[in-house]
């Protein structure tokens, strides 16, 4: 390039230097405000009995042959009868449990702050950034890079002519939004750390449905064939000792 | 459960540890993993680091899991005044935390307060009912005072909701066991058996609940069980071994005269006794003249 730009070192005092410590100071306020937010909530008795259900009849099906037919039956009449087996659940409670979980105000309230945790701040700092720093070239990177980066490095300035290795403030602010975990990690602990697109991931995954599960449950233990290890063992256990006197 | 290769490992570090070549908080730490209970030497190993201002701020907020351990551990060995200070220093740390509740909890049990140990759970069941480790502490405490029933209550309530566990299931069915109550015990044994198809001990404890039993069709049953451990241990289970033979000797007592159309292995109970007189021969040959004559009478050797 001829004609390089030469940034001005005050634009490096006051515009590149404060957005990265803003950001910083940002992040870890946040986080102590999660923090402070942050509602241990209890699993209910339900949940955990669920689980704990589901576990137990894989273990039937998995042990199934190592107990005699007499009593794998007991246990299966014992979770699977449609009056009050353990895997059992009602038709309508299968619909509503979706419709539950919405209306649970304790999951939307943690929902709701997860939210205003991570929203509030950061339009607020977009807004700051827009308003003072909007159309600075703010660094400049080492290296050559192709066209493409030029949406990435120079958003907010729409000149073509300029070079794409120069990096504009607004990009900065995104730059700072999205590199700085491994920071917060360092400075905050690990697992402390939690960007925005982990967050995203964990809202989607809340949607488990438990009665969905103990429904497959119960059908693949109406469907196992009881066949019992055992009467072969003492031909088995005839060999191990011949094996064992001889 | 530990398995043998980290049971190796434990055992060098602690080797180790006890001839100063340092590693006390990896040794700790990996008692602490595998739950392991070796009080007397966490307790010292312990406390030196603890006693060590600079190695204590070494550890940062680990510092805290240690008192807990060591704390555990001095109930353990019976020294509650060590105990009581890790606690204190834990609830100025932490005050109205339930971690520190139960640990306080357990100083008071191990002074023996049972009844303010009883209130102090019950305080803390109340803000959380679901809590697996206060809920068995209740269990132990229970058994401690030998209110066997209320055990055995607590433990069915708890393993309504924990159903999944499995010491709780053994717990409930050495109760039953001592309490006579053959087949509850047995229930819980083949919830053993389903957790774990493969570990000869829960065959071998469900065997000797279907022999105590009796019956035909239980000692036939508990003859299978016994082969099944046998089967599991190559043989090299004393107590599975003698179980054959006394439960064929049973069974040809109810069987006698009747025409045996079931026979399946009719050498099994044979070989077993063969197995035994050759592993006393080995092991203990002074003993040897006791059993053949055992044998004999049963007889199941020449």
């Amino acid at each position: 390039m001829a004609e390089d730009l030469v940034l001005d070192t005050a634009i490096r005092d006051w515009v590149l230097i404060p957005l990265s410590v803003v950001m910083v100071l940002i992040g870890v306020l946040r986080y102590f405000v999660s923090k402070l937010m942050r509602s241990s909530q209890l699993p209910d008795a339900k949940a955990l009995k669920e689980g704990q259900v589901i576990i137990r009849a894989r273990n039937l099906k998995s042990g199934a042959n190592f107990i005699p037919s007499k009593s794998f039956r007991a246990r299966r009449v014992y979770f699977t009868n449609e009056e009050n087996g353990l895997l059992h659940v009602p038709k309508e409670q299968a619909q509503n449990a979706q419709a539950q979980m919405f209306s649970d105000p304790n999951m939307a309230m943690d929902m709701m702050k997860k939210n205003l945790s991570m929203l509030i701040p950061q339009s607020l700092t977009f807004a700051w950034v827009n308003f003072f720093f909007s159309g600075f070239v703010a660094a400049k990177i080492p290296f050559p890079l192709t066209q493409r980066f030029r949406a990435m490095l120079q958003n907010g300035i729409d000149l073509s002519s300029v070079d794409v290795s120069y990096v504009s403030s607004r990009s900065w602010y995104f730059l700072n939004l999205f590199g700085l975990r491994g920071f917060f990690s360092l400075i905050l602990g690990e697992e402390n750390a939690m960007d925005d697109t982990q967050r995203m991931m964990q809202m989607g995954g809340f949607g488990f449905d438990a009665s969905r599960s103990l429904a497959a449950e119960k059908d693949s233990l109406d469907i196992i064939q009881h066949d019992w290890a055992l009467p072969k063992i003492e031909h088995r256990a005839e060999q191990v000792l011949r094996k064992l006197l001889r | 459960m530990v398995g043998a290769a980290e049971e190796a490992q434990l055992n060098r570090l602690e080797n180790q540890v006890d001839n100063g070549g340092g590693g006390a908080w990896e040794y700790l730490c990996l008692v602490r993993k595998l739950k392991a209970r070796r009080p007397d030497k966490v307790l010292k190993h312990g406390l030196s680091i603890l006693n060590n201002p600079k190695a204590r701020s070494n550890l940062g907020t680990e510092e805290w899991t240690l008192y807990e351990q060591v704390a555990i551990a001095a109930m353990d060995c019976q020294r509650v005044d060590i105990a009581k200070d890790c606690i204190s220093v834990l609830s100025n740390k932490f005050p109205g935390s339930t971690r520190v509740g139960r640990l306080e909890g357990m100083l008071l049990e191990a002074n023996g307060a049972w009844a303010d140990a009883e209130t102090t759970y019950r305080r803390l069941l109340e803000e959380n009912p679901n809590d697996q480790v206060v809920q068995k502490r209740m269990i132990a405490m229970a058994k401690a005072l030998g209110n066997i029933s209320t055990a055995v209550e607590y433990l069915n309530k708890y393993l309504e909701i924990y159903m999944a566990d499995q010491d709780a299931w053994r717990e409930l069915a050495e109760i039953y066991v001592s309490l006579q109550m053959y087949k509850q015990a047995a229930y819980c044994y083949e919830e053993l058996i389903l957790c774990q198809p493969t570990v000869p001990l829960h065959h071998l404890a469900y065997a000797e609940v279907l022999y105590t039993m009796g019956g035909l069709e239980n000692l036939q049953m508990a003859k299978k069980y016994y082969a099944s451990a046998i089967n599991f241990t190559g043989g090299k289970n004393t107590r599975a071994l003698y179980g054959l033979c006394l439960c064929s000797v049973a069974i040809n007592q109810i069987t006698k005269g009747r025409n045996k159309e079931d026979k399946e292995s009719p050498e099994l109970q044979y070989l077993a006794a063969e197995a035994l007189v050759k592993d006393y021969k080995e092991k203990a040959p002074a003993k040897l003249t006791l059993v053949t004559s055992t044998l004999k009478s049963m007889k199941l050797i020449s």
